[in-house]
């Protein structure tokens, strides 16, 4: 039974398709440690509009064999960095609708702070250094996206 | 051979997401880029960074062997 359940939790970092659960991660979040005192959570979202167009759908392309490595790396340096119990991220590929999940960030620590901090020191390394890019689907054609603060 | 991969914006303007390019002794990551840069010169304007055998690489001075797996790329818009 035990082994069961554990083989349930999912990975802390993972590249995937489908959607996720917030609920999910922050719950396997919560079960590495009750010393957890705050959890702060970035969720990214396909917008249905950008640069004055209106998007219906978001894919992705993405170099697998170096994405998953570099987001395991964050996910560690983070959790050195700023002392955290411990960090999830996931993110989608494929094709999203306007309004669909992107990417789920949770971070863990004793205090608010350096769980915050974190949560937004994560999304901003990963979009500067995970290999993943995004094409939105517009009425005037597909474009890809360039990357802003 | 040096295998040479490509991905979004960049394999867009290359027109593949994979090619095969000779090793010659002594070749190096600036090599490889002047060589390709010349075929798609409209691909290269949007290269940034480059990555080999899965890492990010900023010397370009580094030396490529016969197996390298090379990735020329833009800016990611992950997130």
């Amino acid at each position: 039974m035990k082994n069961s359940m554990e083989k349930s939790i999912k990975e802390a970092v993972r590249i995937q398709r489908d959607d996720f659960s917030q609920d999910e991660e922050i719950r396997a979040l919560q079960a590495c440690s009750k010393r957890m005192g705050g959890i702060a959570t970035f969720l990214g979202c396909a917008r249905d509009f950008s640069e004055g167009r209106e998007v219906s759908e978001i894919s992705f392309d993405a170099y697998d064999r170096m994405a998953l490595p570099e987001m395991q790396k964050l996910r560690e340096q983070a959790i050195t960095r700023f002392g955290l119990l411990d960090a999830r991220i996931v993110h989608r590929l494929g094709v999203v609708n306007a309004g669909d999940n992107i990417v789920f960030i949770a971070t863990g620590a004793e205090h608010r702070a350096p769980a915050l901090e974190a949560c937004r020191w994560i999304i901003d390394e990963l979009k500067e250094w995970v290999p993943i890019w995004k094409k939105e689907t517009t009425p005037q054609g597909e474009s890809w996206v360039t990357p802003h603060p | 051979m040096i295998t040479v991969l490509f991905f979004g914006p960049v394999a867009e303007r290359v027109g593949q997401s994979r090619l095969e390019v000779a090793f010659k002794t002594g070749m190096r990551l600036q090599d490889l880029r002047e060589q390709l840069q010349a075929l798609y010169p409209e691909a290269f304007a949007l290269v940034s960074l480059a990555a080999v055998n899965g890492e990010h690489e900023r010397e370009m001075s580094v030396a490529l062997t016969d197996t390298s797996e090379v990735v020329f790329m833009s800016k990611f818009s992950g997130g």
